[in-house]
């Protein structure tokens, strides 16, 4: 399994990773899965990747992003008046 | 300033074996670069369509001859070329309708380039076969898109328009910043890489085939076992494959 940016992560990502896949290719993939099963699974990942995210600033390069596309939309908005 | 580049290919397995590739693509041989995959949000919408949000962290070398074009100031904090950077890569699986898309950015460095790539992967069964979409059935169309775009001085530029009433400063701005996109760094590092990405392309290509190999003669278990194999690798430095 590929690792997590946050070593600390690595074991909550990897018993996620494993759910999901038996998950897709057992359930989804042959149309039987319309609820995610390891939500579970997926909120203490998540709570361990959200920090990790944070810590190394990662969390403001995902927000400026989303910014930057705003920002040219609106600096390309401009110079057609 | 925008570039693109397309291209089209026919994968040799069925649209479930190619999807489930794509979320287990790295680490393959061809991938040592890629340090880390994260899933940030996954959701099942109304209509049945699975949606995953993933970072990738890789290493990455700045071409030499980027790095001739760009300004100190721009640098920054990159010695000798090397840095990591964030790749945000959205994914939408219709299981039923037999399509995935794919869109992936780079999250930093988008001040000098912003590269898009877009993938739309179309399940492609034999007339004879109807709706089966059993894991061994038919074959999996793909068309990439990547469209480049370099914005160096952009920001600056716009920056500058804002300012009308500081004149001079403006003018001095405007004319420098005018001989530097009339000089085509913009345009460069755009050529460069989009030569840099053809090659790149190819590479991304040919993991997924390693990937998509071992699923089909070992399964699961034997693509999780080919990860671990290359994990071990990737850390001892023994990888026979050239770092992209």
């Amino acid at each position: 399994m590929s690792s997590s940016l946050a070593p600390e992560c690595n074991e909550v990502k990897e018993r996620y990773d494993s759910c999901f896949l038996k998950w897709y290719s057992e359930k989804y993939l042959r149309g039987k899965g319309t609820t995610d099963e390891c939500a579970a699974l997926f909120k203490d990942y998540k709570h361990c990747l959200t920090r990790a995210l944070k810590e190394r600033g990662i969390d403001r390069m995902l927000e400026e992003a989303r910014e930057g596309s705003r920002e040219n939309d609106a600096a390309n908005l401009r110079r057609k008046c | 300033m925008v570039k693109f580049f397309e291209s089209s290919y026919t994968y040799d397995y069925s649209f479930p074996a190619v999807t489930l590739a794509y979320f287990l693509r790295y680490p393959n041989p061809y991938s040592t670069h890629v340090l880390s995959t994260d899933v940030i949000d996954r959701s099942i919408d109304s209509q049945g369509r699975l949606k995953t949000l993933r970072i990738h962290r890789k290493s990455s070398r700045l071409p030499p001859a980027v790095l001739k074009l760009l300004p100190k100031s721009v640098l920054g904090n990159v010695s000798g070329g090397r840095s990591e950077s964030y790749i945000l890569e959205t994914s939408t699986i219709d299981v039923k309708e037999g399509w995935m898309h794919t869109e992936s950015k780079n999250l930093d460095w988008t001040g000098i380039l912003s590269v898009v790539e877009k993938q739309e992967y179309q399940r492609r069964v034999p007339d004879n076969e109807g709706d089966d979409f059993s894991v061994a059935a038919g074959t999996t169309g793909v068309i990439t898109t990547v469209m480049f775009r370099s914005r160096l001085g952009d920001r600056l530029r716009a920056r500058a328009n804002r300012k009308d009433e500081v004149k001079e400063e403006v003018e001095e701005k405007k004319s420098f910043l005018a001989s530097w996109s009339t000089s085509g760094i913009q345009r460069s590092i755009e050529a460069i890489a989009s030569r840099r990405t053809e090659n790149q392309l190819g590479k991304s290509k040919e993991g997924m085939k390693v990937v998509l190999e071992r699923l089909r003669s070992g399964g699961l278990v034997g693509v999780l076992e080919g990860m671990r194999r290359d994990r071990e690798m990737a850390f001892s430095g023994e990888s026979v494959f050239k770092r992209g």
